[in-house]
């Protein structure tokens, strides 16, 4: 911020000495007018020098700077006598303002444009730009003020924000690791427990239930972070926690798929249903698959298993006596969310289809 | 031992946990496969490899640098007829999915059981891919992503509608010979229609990797 303004105050430096060589006729004491213009030279070098270091940037400091500036305006009268049109520092000024305004903000910049304002009305004769001018030192000072502050504040913001996402990235990196050791034991468990048979293999059972289950929650996690928006969830990590059952393999994208929040919830919930038929049906220990396929206008979701298939007539049956068969409850509720679901069945086992559009239906 | 018994399989079994690597060695060697070398991390299983020569490379992807990634497109540069046959304990999509581009041929979540990594070895040493349906899915995935995304004057790699219908059964869990069933196709045909998927997806990340390299200016020294 500082080094912006050491140009700047080079800039108004050399405007305001071509200036004072130009109008040098108006000076009534050419000698003094010589001495003012070295002060200034002298002055900014050192305030460039001094501004340079945050350590000296203390309060003595910004009040000799301002203090220069206003004096500089006081003699005017002296060196160009009282009848002057111009001051001799001119917009030189602005450096004084503009490090008051960047150290002391809002306050610090209204404070010297105040003064500076009221030392350069100082004079006789004010015509409407003497008057300009001053409302713009007034104005110009507490805006740069604010403008400082919010910069500031934002740029903290952002170190925060990165540090914080910085951090979350090293925590994420860590529970890898964990993760995966953790994973590996509870994987080694079940395996050798299935192996040895007996006690140990309820013992390698629960361990490889748990690994599915940590499994489904580390995927559920991961997708935690890349979504923050509370509207959409990612069906991905919500169909993971599916194959926490021994014979649930679930089979999806590498990367989030983002449905509104109601229809991906509808839809795990309709494969747990057609999950829990399998159970019913086919058995407790039957295996099940469920893939998920995303494409840019709609997903689809299949449920399939291995068992007998159901028997021809008995979904029919279950119409005819009034039964809403469980079929139809799914088909219906892939139905409000504006799909279409396929049933087929037979020997090769049971599989239904569901297609569901992303975007949200219609719910005029 | 006879003269027609086929050659033992040479295999490497590459994995951090020491438990978890001598309870693979132990049962790869005791169903009469040749582990001619393991290794803890990737540095080792680098400078292992190539004494060894072994035809199979069971790999966990998760192991002290260079990682599992790496490794396999190290030891698949040097000696392009080595399968990879990842284990993976956490399964994580994205790595799983750079692995089998890196040139990977088979993935096992390590819950799988002794008989089904003994099959999986014994598949991919042949030269079939062995696939889950987890990993279908990825690759399912991502040939709809490469489709959905398409890079402006660059033809990404597509599958036939064949091979999306073998792949999508294979996601859903069908075995090869159930695949060939319902298609009315041979069991070598239905592999085969896997093994292209694979071909492209490694295809596809070469033109890519190549692609940047050219790019970046990689290639100039």
């Amino acid at each position: 911020m500082f080094r912006a303004l050491a140009v700047l105050r080079l800039v108004v430096l050399v405007n305001t000495v071509v200036l004072n060589l130009l109008r040098a006729d108006e000076f009534q004491r050419p000698a003094a007018g010589a001495a003012c213009v070295a002060v200034m030279i002298v002055w900014t070098g050192f305030t460039i020098w001094a501004y340079d270091d945050r350590e000296r940037r203390t309060f003595p400091l910004l009040v000799a700077d301002l203090a220069v500036a206003l004096a500089l305006l006081l003699v005017t009268p002296v060196v160009k006598g009282a009848d002057y049109s111009s001051s001799v520092p001119g917009f030189w000024v602005m450096g004084a303002l503009f490090a008051w305004a960047i150290h002391y903000r809002l306050v610090g910049g209204l404070v010297a444009g105040l003064l500076l304002a009221a030392a350069d009305l100082q004079r006789q004769h004010i015509d409407a730009s003497d008057y300009g001018n001053a409302f713009l030192l007034v104005i110009g000072g507490p805006i740069v003020g604010y403008m400082c502050d919010s910069l500031q504040r934002m740029a903290t913001e952002r170190d925060v924000a990165e540090r914080e996402a910085a951090m979350a990235a090293e925590r994420a990196r860590l529970a890898r690791a964990v993760h995966d050791g953790v994973l590996q034991v509870l994987a080694l468990v079940q395996r050798r427990g299935h192996e040895l048979g007996g006690e140990a293999a309820e013992l390698g059972r629960l361990a490889g239930e748990q690994e599915r289950e940590l499994r489904g929650l580390i995927h559920a996690q991961e997708a935690v972070t890349v979504v923050g928006d509370a509207e959409s969830v990612d069906l991905v990590a919500e169909l993971a926690r599916l194959e926490h059952g021994q014979n649930v393999t679930v089979a999806t994208p590498g990367s989030p798929v983002e449905l509104p929040a109601a229809t991906a919830r509808e839809l795990v919930a309709v494969a747990r249903a057609c999950l829990d038929n399998v159970r019913v049906h086919v058995g407790d220990d039957a295996p099940a698959w469920v893939l998920l396929q995303a494409f840019a206008d709609r997903v689809e979701l299949s449920v399939r298993d291995d068992g007998p298939g159901i028997a021809t007539g008995r979904l029919e049956e279950a119409a005819s006596q009034g039964r809403l068969g469980v079929a139809e409850s799914i088909r219906g509720r892939i139905a409000d969310l504006g799909g279409t679901a396929e049933l087929a069945t037979g020997s090769f086992g049971t599989e239904w289809e569901f297609v569901v559009p992303r975007s949200s239906p219609d719910l005029t | 031992m006879s003269e027609s018994e086929p050659a033992r399989i040479r295999v490497m079994v590459v994995d951090d946990h020491p438990l978890w690597r001598d309870a693979v060695e132990h049962d790869l060697a005791q169903a009469g496969l040749d582990v001619v070398a393991v290794a803890a991390t990737g540095r080792e299983a680098l400078a292992r490899f190539p004494a060894a020569r072994p035809e199979v490379v069971v790999l966990d992807l998760q192991i002290p640098a260079p990682d599992g990634v790496e490794v396999t497109a190290e030891i698949v540069r040097q000696d392009p007829s080595v399968r990879v046959l990842i284990l993976s304990a956490s399964g994580e999509h994205a790595d799983v999915l750079a692995a089998v581009k890196a040139g990977a041929t088979g993935y096992l979540v390590k819950s799988a059981s002794r008989e089904e990594l003994l099959t999986a070895v014994r598949r991919v040493a042949q030269g079939d891919p062995v696939f889950t349906p987890g990993l279908a899915g990825l690759v399912l995935g991502e040939f709809q992503r490469m489709s959905d995304e398409p890079t402006p004057g660059r033809d990404a790699q597509t599958l036939t509608e064949r091979e999306t219908e073998v792949l999508k059964m294979v996601a859903k869990g069908l075995s090869y010979r159930q695949i060939a069933e319902r298609l009315v196709l041979s069991h070598r045909t239905v592999q085969n229609h896997v093994q292209n998927t694979l071909g492209k997806l490694q295809m596809h990340n070469r033109v890519e990797l190549t692609r940047y390299a050219i790019e970046h200016g990689l290639d100039d020294d």
